[in-house]
């Protein structure tokens, strides 16, 4: 046999998937990690983007001195080596937390923070388990105070922001409180996706030679059930694959509690949390609060969540606000369904896959997998710094 | 002609034992719809056993003595701006099916009949209250809902049974329910606002083939009756989703520049009934017809639509703007 027929039997077995039309092509490159634009600004936080700040912030991650429990950090439950996320089903701290600890990952890109959406920005998210009884278990005159007390946290925070308020400087505690959720989120933004399988398929794909032994028939398949089909692309789209909003997606309560009301308590945290974009600690215009201005509230929203990346799936488990599901097929098999929701409207509609469709679609998400974009020294402790994990 | 009078006084009975028992609230199945009575307030009531039947909803009886996930959503918004209180006692009034509020009023002690009491909370969204039943029988739910700053008591008193197998009242309350069905036939003159709705959808799918007319120019749309014309620049071109950016509005009636409308904006998917992720807002009029609308997002791919009701000169008329993204 000669090599060309060899091909010619490679090309016909397995069988080839149908081409890409033009239409799937464009949403193809729009779910590709290479659509990921620049990372926007946060006119928020004035050192979003200084090293200095992520320097300082990359050790108060790691740190555990930020509460008094002294045995607490931000990476307790943000673990790096789950692409920051602790694989239970309800975050761990002091105590437990009331949801499923979301990936920081790529989360720079979207205008809302937590489940909920209860924060607007990294840096208001950041400040919030400090004060959690259940998380870190402290309260922000603790967490400035082992700023003050640690030499070095002391030198590179007084280096970015000035000196560190007087003893019974209330406005100033809270202003150095606010600034060292500023420095972890200016560290958290370079916590970026890598490029994945799917990624490698696409960049194939646009290029025109498709190369087939980059992709199974059956991941084919299942990618094809994604942009079509399963309508997956109604809200997990984009190049992070999450369109950042809330939907009620009809998932059963946690045992043992009410269903959870979500977004419809989220926006109006929001709206009245003192470290929100339109707060005095905020570096952002009124102009730029835009999302927090003309978000939406009520009936719609309750029970709604925010949609998350599906980059990264093998680490992310257990699934859903309260880590309802531990597997992918659970997952799949709820959407198939699409039961009425115990509160709201349950958006999603039944989709009528088979079971070798749900287990393609399955198959596909796992290509989603991939090492992080970011710089390992970033996904460790720093060197040599005092009280890290 | 005594089984004759037994039958008239047991029709009687039917006829009237709706309004009796709903009159001071209650639960009620209409259509599919469980609904709940706290007086004129309703609201939509719903019983979940998650942990053994997952997303099945009950009315009224459990199955099962597990936890059970009661669910109030509000159909009148009184509801969520009132301090509501939930209570659920073993049914010590003897009356099972019938026991109201006079017959729970007159229990000697509540306490140590109540298997759950909830303090009056205000739950602006929904209320949702879980109990753990640990015995199967009969129990009354009570809800009271303090209104107007507690100026007004409602309540609404619903017996059900937990465990529940046998045939019981069954029979009899089929009958009711065909009654009440019966009454509401009857009385509110529901036959007659089915024809309207039927002359309504009518009427909508006239409007929804003329649709395609009125957008004939592809940047450019009428309102449905006519009076204005609208055109609008986005600030992101192409338009891109999950990405906030305004819109100026070019509004003209008769080819003149409309000026001094007032402005409501919605929009959503019609192919998956939700709106948009945001509430855009018209934020100031430019002048020459130009209106600043601030705040648009969609959040997919797919069509869209985007209604701008729009009121000048005493004058009000609609204008769907139709995308594809």
């Amino acid at each position: 046999m000669t090599i060309a027929t060899l091909m010619a039997v490679s090309n016909i077995w397995p069988p080839v998937a149908d081409k890409w039309s033009d239409v799937d092509i464009a949403v193809l490159r729009s779910l590709w990690i290479g659509s990921l634009g620049e990372l926007p600004p946060d006119p928020t936080n004035a050192v979003a983007d200084d090293p200095r700040a992520a320097k300082l912030g990359h050790a108060l991650f790691f740190s555990t001195s930020l509460g008094p429990s002294d045995a607490i950090a931000c990476a307790t439950c943000h673990r790096p080596e789950l692409r920051f996320t602790d694989g239970m089903q309800k975050g761990q701290g002091i105590g437990q937390s009331k949801r499923n600890t979301r990936s920081i990952v790529g989360v720079a890109y979207s205008p809302w923070q937590y489940w909920d959406g209860r924060r607007d920005s990294q840096w208001a998210q950041a400040l919030s388990p400090i004060e959690d009884p259940a998380e870190h278990g402290g309260n922000r005159q603790y967490a400035v105070s082992a700023v003050v007390a640690n030499e070095e946290f002391r030198q590179q925070y007084e280096a970015i922001f000035g000196l560190l308020p007087e003893t019974g400087d209330t406005r100033g505690r809270d202003t150095a409180f606010a600034n060292i959720g500023k420095a972890i989120a200016a560290y958290e933004r370079l916590i970026m996706p890598g490029p994945s399988r799917f990624d490698r398929y696409v960049e194939a794909v646009l290029s025109g030679v498709e190369d087939q032994s980059l992709y199974s028939a059956d991941e084919i398949a299942g990618l094809r059930l994604y942009i079509g089909k399963a309508a997956c692309t109604q809200c997990h789209n984009g190049p992070l694959l999450t369109n950042h909003e809330f939907h009620n997606t009809g998932v059963l309560s946690f045992p043992g509690e009410v269903p959870d009301n979500g977004r419809a308590a989220g926006v109006r945290q929001v709206l009245a949390d003192p470290f929100n974009c339109r707060g005095e600690f905020s570096d952002a215009s009124e102009q730029a609060c835009a999302e927090l201005e003309f978000a939406r509230s009520g009936y719609e929203v309750l029970g709604a969540f925010r949609t998350p990346s599906l980059r990264n799936l093998e680490h992310t488990q257990p699934y859903m606000h309260k880590g309802q599901m531990f597997t992918l097929a659970e997952v799949l098999a709820h959407y198939n369904e699409a039961p009425l929701s115990m509160i709201g409207h349950n958006e999603a509609k039944p989709l009528g896959l088979s079971a070798l469709e749900l287990m393609q679609l399955e198959a596909f998400l796992m290509t989603l997998a991939a090492p992080m974009a970011t710089d390992e020294k970033w996904l460790r402790p720093p060197v040599g710094s005092l009280g890290s994990l | 002609m005594i089984s004759g009078m037994i039958r008239f006084c047991i029709l009687l009975l039917l006829w009237l034992a709706p309004s009796l028992v709903l009159s001071h609230g209650g639960v009620v199945e209409e259509e599919d719809l469980c609904v709940i009575k706290v007086n004129y307030l309703r609201g939509h009531f719903k019983i979940y056993q998650p942990l053994i039947d997952g997303h099945k909803e009950y009315c009224e009886d459990l199955p099962n003595a597990t936890e059970s996930v009661f669910v109030m959503e509000y159909l009148h918004d009184s509801l969520g701006e009132a301090a509501v209180d939930f209570r659920i006692i073993r049914d010590v009034t003897g009356k099972g099916r019938f026991a109201r509020w006079e017959d729970v009023a007159g229990i000697d002690d509540l306490e140590a009949a109540t298997v759950l009491y909830r303090e009056p909370t205000v739950d602006p969204d929904v209320l949702t209250v879980i109990h753990d039943f640990k015995e199967e029988g009969a129990f009354i739910g009570i809800v009271t809902a303090n209104v107007d700053g507690d100026q007004k008591i409602y309540r609404a008193v619903f017996p059900f049974e937990v465990g529940y197998t046998g045939l019981g009242y069954w029979p009899f309350f089929i009958a009711l329910l065909l009654a009440i069905q019966l009454q509401y036939f009857f009385m509110s003159g529901r036959l007659k606002r089915r024809r309207e709705s039927r002359a309504a959808a009518a009427f909508v799918a006239l409007l929804l083939l003329c649709a395609p007319i009125s957008d004939a120019l592809a940047d450019e749309w009428v309102s449905s009756r006519g009076v204005y014309t609208v055109r609008f620049e986005s600030s992101l071109e192409p338009i891109e989703i999950n990405r906030i950016h305004n819109w100026i509005l070019h509004i003209t009636s008769n080819g003149e520049p409309v000026s001094g409308a007032s402005l409501a904006v919605s929009g959503g998917m019609p192919a998956h009934d939700h709106g948009m992720p945001t509430r855009p807002r018209v934020t100031a009029e430019l002048g020459n017809g130009e209106y600043r609308l601030e705040g648009m997002r969609f959040h997919m791919g797919g069509d869209w639509e985007v209604s701008v009701e729009i009121k000048a000169s005493g004058k009000t008329d609609t204008v769907v703007v139709t995308l594809e993204l």
